[in-house]
Parts: structure tokens; C-alpha cells; sequence
């Protein structure tokens, strides 16, 4: 009997194609490497990013440097059968080199939660576990599927990405759709990008009930920002209404999106109680 | 007539700063509008402030090293401003003025480091070596910035790079206080350099036979230069441009004497500010442009259709 051979398309639209399950994988993308553990995978993972930091068993994984622009020597030295990375036009030249070199590399687009949920499947089928793969893939679609349209109830936030000059977080990010599903609602869901530097006096008119906070380390204290005088012309920042997202939960689109969205939400409540 | 015509420019670009805005406020409101009073006035004014402060110590520094390319930004000051921002976060300083002050911090540093480089045989300040040391201290300065936030793990790092190439933003009314406060000293040293700049421009030489104090007046001009624009760079980031420009086209409306020319740099560099915020403002609304964009955007084609009508002459 011939090798059962496996064959996928990427995101980039290259066909991709393994003579059996992957068994060596670098995870070029802190997503795919949660996506990895979730179908069961880890194991396999013989390389990661400096950025991957959930599951905890991740870190065991050898790190091979950054995902976007990635180090290719440092990815062969892993010996792997499987790269996957995540989708941008850095990387398609990245991927077009490991190609060239006789390694299988997929691109992978997870910038929304469908992303996340096709590239689960993708994923489940390139490693054997296509079982694993398609009930993930319809979980996180349910998910999305789930925005319940009340828009007369839902609070009013803002993603503070950066304070000076104020940058936020517009309907291109995942962000976005996280606030949608937890009920709430992006004051700059018409800005099209994922970010976007904007005005003082713009966040000012928008009058947002909520300022969400993005940090990437935890501390007690909060950001000097809003204690500002410019910022203090933002309602939300002179009641005090702020909310910090801070952790691996929030920082990226993933396969635990119900629990950040559950989470999100019971912040929310606590914070316009 | 110039003047009067330079006066009414920088009266147009302030009540256009406060009228137009991405926030609607109706002209009736303006008087007791929140948006008017704690956003665009306050951020109108300090555009004005930085804005003169650039050019004018622009001004000081081309007449100074003799050079038309020098520019605030080329003695240093900027790699160092950057340096100190790039620190402050990385060290986890929250407070909220963390930021410019470690920004003014680095800059003086650089200054003292340019300016003790620039000391030749420890006493005389050579123009050539100034210049030559800000670029060495401005490159090296920034090599370190970089390193630091390519290396690091923390993503704020990343957008200090937002804050450095330089914005209004941050402005409020205690930032237009203390730009109050600290300008006038340097920007009443620069303009009483009126006289000996002149002189300067013949040579250091003639200068000295004329019975000009070179040593103390080459010494004066860069310290209040650089005092003015780390301020600037503290409050504002870098913003490139109005430092270089501005000087050049006020010389070619009132010539080369410094006395008119100073006041001119400070009265052209503030209108090109104003006017390019409230473009950076409003042009893309809701998103903000970075305002040194719209500096080069209208400051070159003015500068050039001035500098096409002098060579036309």
C-alpha cells in the first residue's frame, strides 16, 4: 500500500504536501504553538519563538529567536519536518527558503478567531489529529458565531494600545471581535486596521464608558497616563473607569478565545458596576 | 509690511488650531467647549512654543557652525532624547512625566558630551568638530536605542519610537507652563547674540578685529540653542524640518542681519507648526498624521517657491 499522503493549501494559497503526520514541528508563532498543545501536539514541538509563553510546557521547547522575520539557520538546527509560520509577506520569503531546502513550511493567517479555528483544522490535519482538529475548529466557530446583536446595552470602550500619541485598537484586530462577543462595543470599530494613531480630542468626543488597557507585563500600578491633565479630559479616565488586559490570553487570538471572552466580560461588569 | 504679514500668519494659524478639530464644537460654543479648552488650546500654544524654539535655535546654530545643513537634530540632541525615553521605559517608570523628563535628561547629556568633544585644546569651540561630534554621538546614540528595543522583550518599547519621531499629543496647559517658564532665558540670550552673530558671519577672525567676545558668544549660542530644543524635544519628540527650513526661507525674506531674522525664525517656525498640527489633526480624522510629515508636506514647497523667486533675482 502506498504512504497515505497529506496534502494542504495555506493561507498564502502554496500547496503543501507531507508523506505522514508531522512528528518534528518549529512553531514560528506563539498562536500556533497554543494550537500545537491544544490538538495534543506538544510533544512534537522541537522549536518555538522567544514569544511562545502558554502553555507553561512550551518553555521546555528550544527557542529558535523571533517568529516575523525568522532565523532560518537557527530552524534548520532543529531538524524539523513541519515549520509553520505566521502569514506576512517577511515570512512568505522565509517559507519559500525552507521550501527550497527540502522543509515543509505552511503560513498560517491568525490575526481574527475564524483564522484560529481554520488553521486548527489545518493543523489537526498536518500532525494526524484531524479529529481533534475539526471539533476545535467548530467550538471556536460557535464562538464566533455567537455575537448576540443588543447594541442598545452595550458598553462603550476604548483600547489604549500606546498613550503618546494615543494609539488604538481599530475592527482589524482580534480585539475587536473579542469586545463584540463579550458585549461590548470598539468606539473605534470604523477605523478598518488593526491600529490606529488617533486624536486626544477624538477619544474625548467618542465619550467611551470604558478604557481598556493593553500591557504586556503586570504591575500593581497604573499606567502614568491617566494621570496626565490631557488624558483627564476623557470621561471614563476622571471616574477611574479603566480596565487592564494584560498576559498571553489577551495579547493574541487563541484557542482559549471562550475564556477570554467569559473573562473580558466579567471584567466589564466589575468595572461598570 | 513683512512683519505685519508674518504677524497675521500666526494669528490665521492659531484661530484655525482652535476651530478646526476631528470633534465637532460649534463656533458659538468655542468660549466654554471642555474639547477647546483643555485639548486645542493648550496643544495650540505648545506647537507655537516648540514650533519658534526650533527654528529659532536653528537659526543660532546654522549662523554658529556656518553651515547651512546644521539643524537641531544634527548636534546629537535627538539620539540623546531618544536614549533617555527608551530608558525610562525600560526601566518601568510610570510616572507620568517620566517620559519628557527623561528625554530632556538625555538630551543635555548629549549636549555636554557634544560640546566637551567640541572644546579644541579644552578652551576654543570649533564649528567643524561640533558638528562632526554631534553626528558621531547622534549615530551612536542611536545604534544603542535600537539595540535596546530590538533586544527587548517588552512591546512598550517599540512605541517609544512613536513618541521620539514626534508629536503634540502629550500637550496640556502644564506643559505650555513650563515651556513658559524655562524658554525665555535661551530665547533671550539668542536674540541678544543678535549683533555678534553678524560679526560672526564675516569669519572669527574679522569678528575678533571688530572687538566681538567670539569664545563666549560661539559658547552662549550653542548652550541656549540646545537648551531650547532638548526643552522642545522633551515636551514634543522630535520633530524634524521646521529647524532647518524655517531659518533659510526667513533669510531670504529679510536677509542675513540677525536681528530681524531671529524674531522672524521664531514668529515663521511657530505659524508652520501651528498649521501643520491642525493639518495632522484634522486631515485623516478620526486617525492623527504625524505632524513632521505635514512639516516637510508644506514647509518644502513653500521653501522652494521662496528660494525659485531669489534665484529668479
Amino acid at each position: 500500500m502506498p504512504p497515505s499522503r497529506i496534502s494542504v493549501i495555506d493561507d498564502a494559497g502554496r500547496p503543501v504536501a507531507l508523506g505522514q503526520p508531522a512528528r518534528r514541528i518549529v512553531s514560528l508563532s506563539p498562536a500556533v504553538t497554543e494550537l500545537l498543545f491544544a490538538l495534543g501536539a506538544g510533544d512534537r514541538l522541537v522549536g518555538r519563538t522567544t514569544w511562545c509563553d502558554y502553555p507553561p510546557a512550551a518553555r521546555q521547547v528550544p527557542s529558535v529567536g523571533d517568529g516575523l522575520n525568522p532565523n532560518i539557520e537557527a530552524v534548520i538546527a532543529r531538524r524539523p519536518d513541519l515549520v509553520v509560520l505566521y502569514r506576512s509577506a517577511l515570512n512568505e520569503t522565509a517559507a519559500t527558503q525552507l521550501t527550497r531546502l527540502g522543509i515543509p513550511a505552511v503560513l498560517v493567517r491568525q490575526d481574527r478567531l475564524e483564522d484560529i479555528a481554520r488553521a486548527a483544522r489545518l493543523l489537526g490535519r498536518l500532525t494526524g489529529a484531524e479529529r481533534a482538529g475539526d471539533s476545535l475548529g467548530s467550538e471556536l466557530e460557535q464562538l464566533t458565531g455567537s455575537v448576540r446583536p443588543d447594541p442598545e446595552h452595550r458598553v462603550r470602550v476604548v483600547f489604549v494600545a500606546w498613550d503618546n500619541p494615543p494609539v488604538v485598537i481599530g475592527a482589524g484586530s482580534y480585539l475587536d471581535e473579542l469586545a463584540g462577543l463579550a458585549g461590548a462595543a470598539n468606539v473605534f470599530h470604523d477605523v478598518g486596521s488593526a491600529s490606529a494613531t488617533v486624536g486626544l480630542e477624538t477619544i474625548v468626543a467618542r465619550n467611551p464608558d470604558v478604557i481598556v488597557v493593553l500591557r504586556d507585563s503586570a504591575t500593581a500600578e497604573p499606567p502614568g497616563f491617566t494621570r496626565r491633565p490631557e488624558w483627564r479630559a476623557v470621561r471614563a479616565v476622571r471616574d477611574g473607569r479603566i480596565l487592564y488586559l494584560t498576559g498571553s490570553l489577551f495579547a493574541r487570538p487563541n484557542p482559549r478565545a471562550a475564556e477570554a471572552v467569559a473573562e473580558f466580560r466579567r471584567r466589564l461588569e466589575e468595572s461598570t458596576r | 509690511m513683512r512683519w505685519l504679514g508674518l504677524v497675521v500668519v500666526v494669528a490665521c494659524a492659531l484661530a484655525l488650531a482652535v476651530v478646526l478639530g476631528p470633534a465637532h464644537v460649534p463656533l458659538a460654543d468655542l468660549a466654554t467647549s471642555d474639547v477647546v479648552r483643555s485639548l486645542r488650546l493648550p496643544r495650540a500654544l505648545l506647537a507655537f512654543l516648540v514650533g519658534g524654539s526650533l527654528a529659532l535655535a536653528g537659526a543660532g546654530l546654522q549662523a554658529l557652525v556656518r553651515n547651512p545643513l546644521a539643524d537641531p537634530s544634527l548636534l546629537g540632541l535627538s539620539g540623546g532624547a531618544g536614549l533617555g525615553a527608551v530608558l525610562a521605559i525600560a526601566l518601568h517608570v510610570s510616572s507620568p512625566w517620566a517620559l519628557p523628563l527623561a528625554a530632556f535628561a538625555g538630551a543635555l547629556g548629549a549636549m555636554a558630551l557634544v560640546y566637551r568633544l567640541g572644546l579644541v585644546g579644552g578652551a576654543e569651540l570649533d564649528p567643524r568638530v561640533l558638528i562632526l561630534a554631534g553626528v558621531a554621538v547622534g549615530a551612536f546614540t542611536a545604534a544603542v536605542t535600537t539595540a535596546l528595543v530590538s533586544l527587548s522583550d517588552a512591546a512598550e518599547l517599540r512605541n517609544a519610537f512613536l513618541w521620539l519621531w514626534g508629536g503634540l499629543s502629550g500637550a496640556s496647559w502644564d506643559s505650555v507652563l513650563l515651556l513658559c517658564v524655562y524658554a525665555p532665558l535661551p530665547i533671550a540670550v539668542l536674540l541678544a547674540a543678535a549683533r555678534p552673530l553678524d560679526l560672526l558671519a564675516l569669519g572669527e577672525e574679522p569678528a575678533r578685529h571688530l572687538g566681538a567676545d567670539v569664545e563666549s558668544v560661539k559658547r552662549r549660542v550653542y548652550v541656549a540653542a540646545s537648551l531650547l530644543t532638548a526643552a522642545a524635544v522633551a515636551v514634543s519628540g522630535v520633530i524634524g524640518f521646521v529647524g532647518l527650513v524655517i531659518p533659510h526661507a526667513m533669510r531670504l525674506l529679510w536677509g542675513h542681519r540677525h536681528r530681524p531674522l531671529l524674531p522672524a525664525a521664531f514668529l515663521g517656525g511657530g505659524a508652520l507648526l501651528l498649521l501643520s498640527d491642525t493639518v495632522a489633526r484634522v486631515a485623516v480624522a478620526p486617525r492623527e498624521l504625524q505632524v513632521g510629515i505635514v512639516t516637510a508636506l508644506i514647509g518644502v514647497p513653500v521653501f522652494v517657491l521662496l528660494l525659485r523667486r531669489w534665484t529668479a533675482n
